[in-house]
């Protein structure tokens, strides 16, 4: 099955709850922001996980260079505020931000414990198949070249 | 391929600007990011930079606005241009949905072009992506130098087998930049399939 908002967001609200961390947040490895949970009100999540999908690009190269084939947690230690990055499969990471780093046991733990929840998901059989939107539909796309007409007009940038 | 998020109603589409060290592809975001109206972008994100060189990627996304109840984005990335960063250009290519190749117009900038169009051509491949049919704009930038290299000697440089859309611009002026993207964002919606 696959991941949705649907699906992930009450395990990251647990994650939350258990581990007193500020946000954690699902981002895939093309940089985009799949779900969000816990406080989000001062981070740019967009711009957040663009940075972070980079990061791990980067980081997977460096691993590839020293005969790793990935690391799959990255921590980052701040005065306040610390980042822990973990991979959840080979498409998605989970970010979580917490404050107080003597809780990094804690945070750790349940970042394994939501990991496992959702590679759980990930492994499940896919339910049939729900009727969803076809977005490659000529109408769709007539209406999004004319969004893309309206929005870069010719006029001097 | 693009991002579909089903459950939040969410399109998005990855447009990379690629091309050689100081030849104006952050200059396109600057310019793009400024003439759209606040609802439609975001923040502008860049990294690193040393002096007027993008050392790891500029970041702009965009929300277009609403299609059939999704909302469509198209988030923009800059490459760092200069030869050592080859590693971190092939990265930011990775899951692109289209280029838009920025040549430097400048008379002695033609062989970092053509290095620059190779490279990116060959980080292409190695993503899997189709040449003949991938979504690419080339943009000739800094057309107002004097003695600017002839529009088609790039691609006739590099022996490119098909025709492709071109434009000429003057980035720091505006002149051309929305006609690009917009080329390349029509382009890549036209190919889209779920």
């Amino acid at each position: 099955m696959k991941l949705t908002k649907d699906n992930s967001l009450p395990i990251l609200d647990e994650l939350i709850a258990n581990s007193g961390a500020m946000t954690a947040v699902l981002v895939t490895k093309e940089g985009y922001n799949m779900v969000s949970a816990g406080d989000v009100s001062y981070l740019n999540t967009t711009a957040l996980a663009a940075l972070v999908a980079g990061m791990f690009s980067a980081t997977r190269a460096v691993a590839t260079m020293v005969g790793e084939k990935q690391f799959s947690i990255l921590l980052q230690q701040g005065k306040t505020r610390n980042i822990h990055i973990s991979l959840i499969n080979d498409s998605i990471m989970m970010v979580i931000v917490f404050e107080n780093h003597q809780r990094i046991g804690k945070v750790r733990m349940e970042a394994q414990k939501a990991g496992d929840a959702m590679i759980a998901i990930l492994a499940a059989p896919e339910p049939g198949e729900e009727k969803r939107p076809d977005l490659a539909a000529p109408e769709f796309k007539e209406y999004a070249l004319a969004l893309v007409d309206m929005i870069f007009s010719a006029k001097k940038a | 391929m693009p991002y579909i998020n089903y459950s939040d109603r969410e399109l998005a589409f990855k447009i990379v600007y690629f091309g050689p060290g100081m030849g104006g592809k952050t200059t396109n975001l600057i310019r793009v990011f400024g003439s759209l109206k606040e609802n439609a972008r975001s923040e502008m994100v860049t990294l690193d930079t040393a002096g007027e060189r993008t050392l790891f990627f500029d970041f702009l996304p965009l929300e277009l606005g609403k299609v059939g109840g999704f909302s469509l984005r198209f988030n923009l990335f800059t490459v760092p241009g200069q030869i050592q960063y080859e590693a971190s250009r092939k990265l930011i290519l990775d899951g692109a949905d289209g280029v838009v190749f920025v040549a430097d117009s400048q008379p002695h900038m033609l062989e970092k072009n053509v290095e620059s169009f190779q490279g990116m051509l060959g980080n292409l491949r190695e993503h899997g992506k189709d040449l003949k049919t991938f979504p690419l704009v080339l943009q000739y930038n800094k057309r107002d130098v004097s003695g600017a290299l002839e529009v088609g000697c790039l691609e006739r440089e590099v022996a490119l087998e098909r025709q492709i859309p071109v434009f000429e611009a003057v980035a720091t002026q505006g002149t051309g930049v929305m006609e690009t993207i917009r080329e390349v964002a029509r382009i890549i919606v036209r190919q889209f399939s779920v």
